[in-house]
Parts: structure tokens; C-alpha cells; sequence
């Protein structure tokens, strides 16, 4: 009798949570820089911790948004109408958190500027996921050739 | 169907097969005594046909109904998916989803998409996708870890 390979509900769901996961800790560190380098250009060198539980709790919450509302958006195969969507939603809740909550003194210019941030920072991810499936690409066909020329029958 | 086994202490050893009409139980029976282990009975308008396996590209259930696909036929199978991987105990043969089986041997390319699931472009340019359920599996089958 044949193993059955398949994955079960639990996995899927425990997949898709270690990917929520990731994508929180990936944003936040983006959102932490773009925080530490605001506050060192104002003098300031240390960090509030209220601000950084803020941080966690919204990169969290998004993850969840970006996966189960917008499709994974940062790890589409190409951008469309959807995805740009995804971004600009995503990208309005960051700002409406981070103003509400004082990361950046309530300063619209800043807020502004963090948008642009976390825009180019999904344009990235993006991107270092489409090179990632490109390397994965040739690995799967030399696996495929390896394959075949292994179980082709004469 | 009746069938009769006798055991003999000497003498040749024979089958006989009596049948009214041909039908795909007596074509595979036929097939196995002529060892044609390779082959697979199927219908296509109205006709019965042999192929061989190596000329399959993929296999997909409609309805509870099994279609083999070939570059250039189109057959109607007896059973199910599962049967025919049972049955065949082929490597080259993989559930890609719940409803196809691709022959691997018959792919082009393979194309890595999101959400973990994969692009198979089949010799005909027909594109399948290997469910990220069965991904998993379809690289483990390609490594030689299954």
C-alpha cells in the first residue's frame, strides 16, 4: 500500500500560518529600519517599545489581509489590477497605524514618505520571490531531464 | 464471466479465452498473455484501440469517466485514475490533481508558480498545473525520494 503523501488540512492551515508568520517579521524589520532611521536623523537613539509592539501586532494583522483577502499579492506571479489593490490597501492601513499611533510624530510628510518605503519594499519582495521561482525553474527541469533520461523506456 | 483453472501435472500449459464479443476485461486478459504489459485497451468512436503507455501524455476524469489523451487520439478508459496508477505501478505516471495524471516522460518544461504549485507544459503545449498539494510530491518524485 502506497503512502499517502498528501497534506492534511492541519498542515495547510500550519503552512499558510508559518507564512503569515515570515511576512510579519519580514515587514517589520522594513518598518523598524525605515523607525530607527527616522529617529536617529531626529537625535533620538532609542526606540519606543509601545511603537514597536504597535508595529508587530499591524505587520501581523496585515499578513493575515494581504493572504487571505489579496491572495499573497507579494508572491504573485505577475502584477495586475488585483495586486496593485492588495498593495495600496495595505500600504493606507501601515500609514493610518502609524500616524494614529505617533510613530513618526504625526508628521504627514513622514507618513508620506513611509508609504513610498513600504511601496518599494513590496515591489522588491516581489521580485525576490519572481528571481526565486526563475532558480527554482531550472532546478525543476535538470531534475525533470535527470528523470526522464532515467525512466525512458527504449 | 465463468472461468475454469485447472492445474496439470504434465503436458503444455494453455489458456483458452471463449468470448462473444471483444471487450476492454478480455483485450487486457489478451494483453497479458501476450505480454503486452506496456499496452492499455481503450475506445475511441464506437472502435476499440491499443497503445502503448509510452504514448500517453496525460489522463483526465470527466464525470466518472477516464479519457487518455495521446498526441494524436483521444480514448476512453474503463475504471478510474486510481485504478490505472494501481494497475500500472509506473513511476512515470503522477496524480497531479484530483481529477489528472501527467506521464513525466512526456514533459516539456516545468515552470515553478506561486502558492508552491507548478506549471507542466506537456508535449502537445498543453499546460497542467500541479496542485500545491501534489507538488510536494512531484519533487520528491523527481529527486527519486518517493
Amino acid at each position: 500500500m502506497k503512502k499517502d503523501n498528501k497534506l492534511t488540512l492541519w498542515e495547510r492551515y500550519l503552512t499558510k500560518e508559518i507564512g503569515i508568520e515570515f511576512k510579519a517579521c519580514l515587514y517589520f524589520f522594513a518598518i523598524l529600519f525605515f523607525y530607527c532611521v527616522y529617529r536617529i536623523i531626529n537625535g533620538s537613539f532609542d526606540a519606543d517599545i509601545i511603537h514597536m509592539t504597535e508595529m508587530i501586532f499591524t505587520c501581523y494583522i496585515i499578513g493575515y489581509i494581504q493572504v487571505y483577502l489579496f491572495d499573497n499579492f507579494d508572491e504573485a506571479d505577475r502584477l495586475g489590477v488585483k495586486e496593485y489593490t492588495g498593495m495600496a490597501v495595505c500600504t493606507i492601513l501601515y500609514c493610518l497605524v502609524s500616524y494614529f499611533g505617533g510613530w513618526f510624530g504625526k508628521k504627514l510628510m513622514v507618513t508620506l514618505i513611509m508609504a513610498a518605503y513600504i511601496l518599494i519594499t513590496y515591489f522588491c519582495v516581489f521580485l525576490i520571490y519572481k528571481s526565486k521561482r526563475t532558480i527554482d525553474d531550472k532546478k525543476l527541469n535538470e531534475e525533470l531531464r535527470l528523470f526522464q533520461t532515467e525512466h525512458k523506456k527504449q | 464471466m465463468k472461468f475454469d483453472i485447472k492445474t496439470i501435472t504434465e503436458g503444455e500449459e494453455s489458456v483458452i479465452i471463449r468470448y462473444k464479443e471483444p471487450n476492454p476485461a478480455v483485450n487486457r486478459i489478451i494483453g497479458i498473455l501476450r505480454n503486452e504489459g506496456n499496452k492499455l485497451w481503450g475506445r475511441s468512436d464506437e472502435e476499440s484501440i491499443c497503445i502503448d503507455l509510452d504514448e500517453i501524455l496525460y489522463l483526465e476524469s470527466v464525470d466518472d469517466k477516464v479519457f487518455v489523451y495521446t498526441p494524436d487520439k483521444v480514448l476512453r478508459i474503463d475504471g478510474s485514475l486510481n485504478s490505472f496508477l494501481s494497475e500500472t505501478g509506473d513511476e512515470s505516471f503522477f496524480r497531479c490533481s484530483k481529477s489528472i495524471i501527467i506521464n513525466v516522460n512526456r514533459v516539456v518544461s516545468l515552470k515553478s508558480l506561486s502558492s508552491n504549485r507548478i506549471d507542466a507544459t506537456m508535449e502537445g503545449g498543453e499546460h497542467i498545473i500541479i496542485s500545491r498539494r501534489y507538488a510536494s510530491e512531484f519533487r520528491r518524485l523527481l529527486k527519486g525520494d518517493r
